[in-house]
């Protein structure tokens, strides 16, 4: 192909490109759709639900203020944000979500309900969402199980893979030091490998 | 220059498409004519997207509320800096900024490799325009920061308070500097696999790249733990976020990268497997990005509905099937050379350090993408939160803390018995000693007791390389301490460099271990009333309310509580914490308020302090010690110095003469 041609080829590439790429752009910015550019998840302040259980009878708090808060930490605030209840509430004040579900922790605990009772009691409100952590039923077994498997999986097959790498090597090393030495390798025959070979090669022929 | 701006990145559009075809065209038919005219095609196009930058940046700064993006993420009356910042603020931006980034990086990629390389630059030049050709069009197409509105508002939403901080203006370009460099590497894989030239030649020219982006990753990781420790008030800096989990993820496969392309480079072996890895970070780095943009991990549905989310989705599964044909089809080419020699070498402790790295990368993604497979599978939305994570990858980080110390102790090739007793004697036995002694000064929490152990450990090893290496060249060159030690790191930087973000390693682990003896405290304080609370270390401290003030301040309304500590009756420096609303030009609140954080940070710990907000002229306080947490920076800066210690080329000469290998004393351990 001579300069001149190939000149223009170049050009009749580049004017097609060109045009081609004008349609596009023009369709493009034709159809073009407003993007979403919402930087943070807004705060749903309207995503607090009651979860009010009747007090138990003669009723006595089965929690103390301690373990309250080590509850709340497995309750997430519904509010948008990635905290759990104890968290939100004594960090962002202008939550209006995190107080509200607080003081119906607070409510569950004088009515005598434990720390189980007072999850499933927020989970059947709000969803399994409510929880900071899946339960450990189901499918969310795989998500529990999965990364451990996964790891067992591959210290098996890598240490499998190892060791047949260093077989490999040293029956490589066997091969090339015998190739080396001469004689080394009829010295290494037993007498079971000389007659087994016999046979093989007399069944061949 | 706005129009400018809007019309460049039309035309860089064109410009990266042209490059694309004209590069691959150049390489296919080998035909320098058109390789040529890809790469300035390419440099036009750098050229063009720094156009569109800069109509950005002039539209930000001049507050154009025409523009959508101006208006949605800035306001008349916000400060300059964050103007500029607000430029990778929002979501259009910042995909600008990544192509801005990354055709900096494709144009230094090809221009460095003008006189080398020179059988797979038109590869590597095509696959990075191909890249930047998709983001490109990403955000012309799907995401313009461009976009007008119908009319023009007086002011603009202003930018998300949280994002008002320093950190906020350095920690996203860091970490984009991470992100997209990982993009460079890739070019140079693929073009690896296409001109079936894999040999080791090809990691030379990636390794360094790889080392940008991990030096940047590192960087980046550490200013987000730090903005969010003084920005969001929740009182830590790791709550394994999605957003976080992003930038974990390639930080993750690049450092197993880091330590696997050793084993190729030196005994030809993991061909596929560095390969792998390098195709890994780069598609967990756009898809890093995807995250954090998206919203995917929020719902399902925001998926469906973000025009940038198809994009993403359909790129990646564009980029793994090519990629997989091309690595299917080159099996044969990526055999390898060598094989192992024992089970006890420095490649075999290189591999499983490989495993337990990819495997926490693996559970992380699993554990960050698991609601929404719980949401596609059952239609139950679930949270996966930091016990999940912690449960999962705090056995997995101890492992690979105790292999950060064995693995640079054992010979390659083959450890000998009296080869492990000499090396590892040393160090364990301090580790031992540092784990009884803390046992018996009370710690009974096992994560840290095993972390702190483990990290003394890997200290010893550390510290025991570093004193043969010294009394190595004292001894041949008589040389004094400090100058053995600095040549011994100058003249063997990948070595002695890697050690040292080793003990940015340890730093950090024991930082993070430090936390689990956190105490925090909810206060409430009207002037000059005291609180007495004890700290993790048995120290009593008071904190006395000096009262509560209010301030305007730039585009802020400012309530601030003063609070005077002491500890052990020594008093210490004030401590405040703010509550503000931003306002926008006219006045009217923007935002909710928001809350900044006070700190006294001391060695041993922080004191924390928020100010949850006020009820009847008294203070609602979270008070909380944070043990070690400033160790935690110092930490991610020694790792990444350390990064930038490997990278720093070595002089031309130096390495042509064999400098190195001939005045460096060899320790035992390498010739085993």
């Amino acid at each position: 192909m001579s300069g001149a041609e190939r000149g223009s080829d170049r050009r009749t590439f580049l004017v097609t490109a060109t045009a081609v790429g004008a349609a596009f752009v023009a369709r493009a910015v034709q159809s073009q759709e407003p993007a979403a550019q919402q930087n943070f998840a807004p705060m749903e302040e309207g995503a607090y639900r009651p979860t009010l259980r009747a007090a138990k009878p003669d009723a006595t708090p089965q929690l103390s203020d301690d373990e309250r808060d080590v509850l709340e930490h497995r309750i997430k605030c519904q509010c948008g944000c990635p905290l759990d209840i104890y968290t939100c509430r004594t960090t962002d004040f202008t939550c209006s979500v995190s107080p509200a579900m607080h003081r119906d922790v607070m409510r569950l605990v004088a009515g005598g309900y434990d720390a189980k009772e007072i999850l499933a009691a927020f989970v059947e409100t709000y969803g399994e969402v409510a929880l900071t952590e899946p339960t450990k039923q189901g499918f969310n077994w795989a998500g529990y199980l999965a990364p451990g498997i996964a790891m067992a999986t591959g210290a098996i097959a890598l240490t499998l893979f190892v060791r047949k790498w260093v077989a490999d090597s040293r029956t490589a090393a066997a091969v090339r030091a015998g190739a080396s030495m001469p004689g080394a390798a009829s010295d290494a025959m037993s007498d079971d490998d000389r007659a087994r070979l016999e046979r093989a090669l007399r069944e061949d022929a | 220059m706005v129009l400018v701006g809007e019309l460049s990145l039309w035309i860089a559009l064109l410009m990266c498409a042209w490059s694309v075809t004209t590069s691959f065209a150049g390489g296919h038919l080998r035909r320098a004519d058109l390789v040529a005219s890809g790469e300035r095609g390419l440099y036009a196009g750098v050229g063009f997207i720094g156009l569109a930058s800069i109509g950005l940046w002039t539209a930000l700064l001049t507050s154009d509320f025409s523009l959508r993006y101006v208006a949605s993420f800035t306001s008349a009356n916000l400060p300059v800096v964050y103007k500029i910042s607000a430029f990778w603020g929002g979501q259009a931006g910042s995909m600008l900024f990544w192509c801005l980034v990354l055709a900096g990086y494709a144009g230094l990629a090809t221009w460095a490799n003008r006189k080398h390389n020179r059988e797979l630059m038109p590869w590597v030049t095509g696959t990075n325009a191909l890249v930047l050709l998709f983001f490109v069009a990403t955000t012309a197409l799907a995401s313009n920061p461009f976009e007008h509105l119908d009319w023009v508002p007086p002011d603009g939403r202003g930018l998300n308070p949280q994002l008002q901080n320093p950190a906020m203006a350095i920690h996203p370009p860091l970490l984009y500097l991470g992100y997209v460099a990982t993009a460079i590497p890739f070019g140079f894989a693929i073009a690896a696999l296409v001109t079936r030239r894999l040999d080791a030649a090809w990691l030379g020219a990636v390794r360094r790249w790889s080392l940008v982006s991990w030096v940047f990753l590192t960087l980046g990781i550490v200013m987000g733990m730090w903005w969010a420790y003084v920005e969001l008030g929740w009182g830590g800096y790791w709550m394994w976020d999605p957003v976080e989990n992003a930038s974990l993820l390639p930080w993750l496969t690049g450092t197993a990268f880091l330590h696997s392309i050793m084993i190729q480079e030196k005994r030809g072996m993991l061909r596929k497997w560095n390969v792998t890895l390098v195709v890994a970070t780069f598609m967990l780095s756009v898809l890093g990005t995807f995250i954090t943009r998206s919203g995917i991990i929020q719902s399902v549905h925001s998926f469906a509905q973000s025009p940038v989310g198809s994009w993403f989705a359909t790129f990646m599964v564009l980029a793994i099937v090519a990629t997989g044909i091309l690595v299917s089809t080159r099996l044969k080419d990526l055999e390898a050379q060598a094989q192992l020699e024992a089970m006890i070498s420095r490649e075999a402790a290189f591999l499983y350090n490989n495993l337990v790295l990819v495997g926490i990368a693996f559970s992380v993604l699993w554990g960050t993408l698991f609601p929404i497979l719980s949401e596609a599978v059952r239609g139950t939305k679930i949270t996966v939160g930091e016990s999940f994570f912690n449960a999962v990858n705090v056995p997995l980080g101890l492992l690979l803390l105790a292999l950060t110390g064995i693995g640079p102790l054992i010979a390659w090739r083959k450890a000998s018995v009296q080869n492990i007793q000499r090396q590892f004697v040393g160090p364990a036995a301090f580790g031992l000693i540092v784990g009884a002694a803390l046992f018996v000064l009370g710690i009974r929490v096992m994560s840290p007791l095993i972390a702190w152990s483990l990290a003394a450990f890997v200290a010893g090893t550390i510290v025991q390389e570093f004193y043969k290496g010294v009394g190595a060249r004292r001894r041949m060159y008589g040389e004094g301490a400090f100058m053995a030690f600095g040549r011994l790191v100058a003249r063997n930087r990948r070595r002695y460099g890697g050690y040292i973000v080793h003990a940015g390693i340890v730093i950090i682990f024991s930082a993070f271990a430090g936390m689990a003896f956190k105490k925090e405290y909810d206060v409430t304080l009207a002037d000059g009333e005291t609180y007495r609370a004890l700290d993790p270390y048995g120290r009593t401290w008071s904190f006395t309310s000096e009262g509560l003030s209010s301030a305007k301040q730039l585009n802020r309304q400012v309530v601030t509580v003063a609070l005077r500590p002491e500890m052990n009756g020594r008093r210490l420096d004030i401590i405040t914490s703010e509550k503000r609303q931003h306002f926008d030009s006219r006045g009217n609140p923007s935002f909710q308020p928001s809350t900044e954080v006070g700190i006294l940070s001391r060695k041993d710990m922080d004191v924390y302090v928020v100010l949850a907000g006020v009820v009847q002229e008294r203070a609602e306080i979270r008070i909380a010690f944070n043990p070690l947490v400033a160790w935690v920076w110092h930490g991610g800066v020694l790792m990444a110095l350390g990064g930038l210690i490997v990278m720093w080329p070595q002089s031309e000469k130096r390495r042509q003469q064999g400098y190195v290998a001939a005045l460096e004393p060899q320790p035992e351990v390498m010739s085993a």
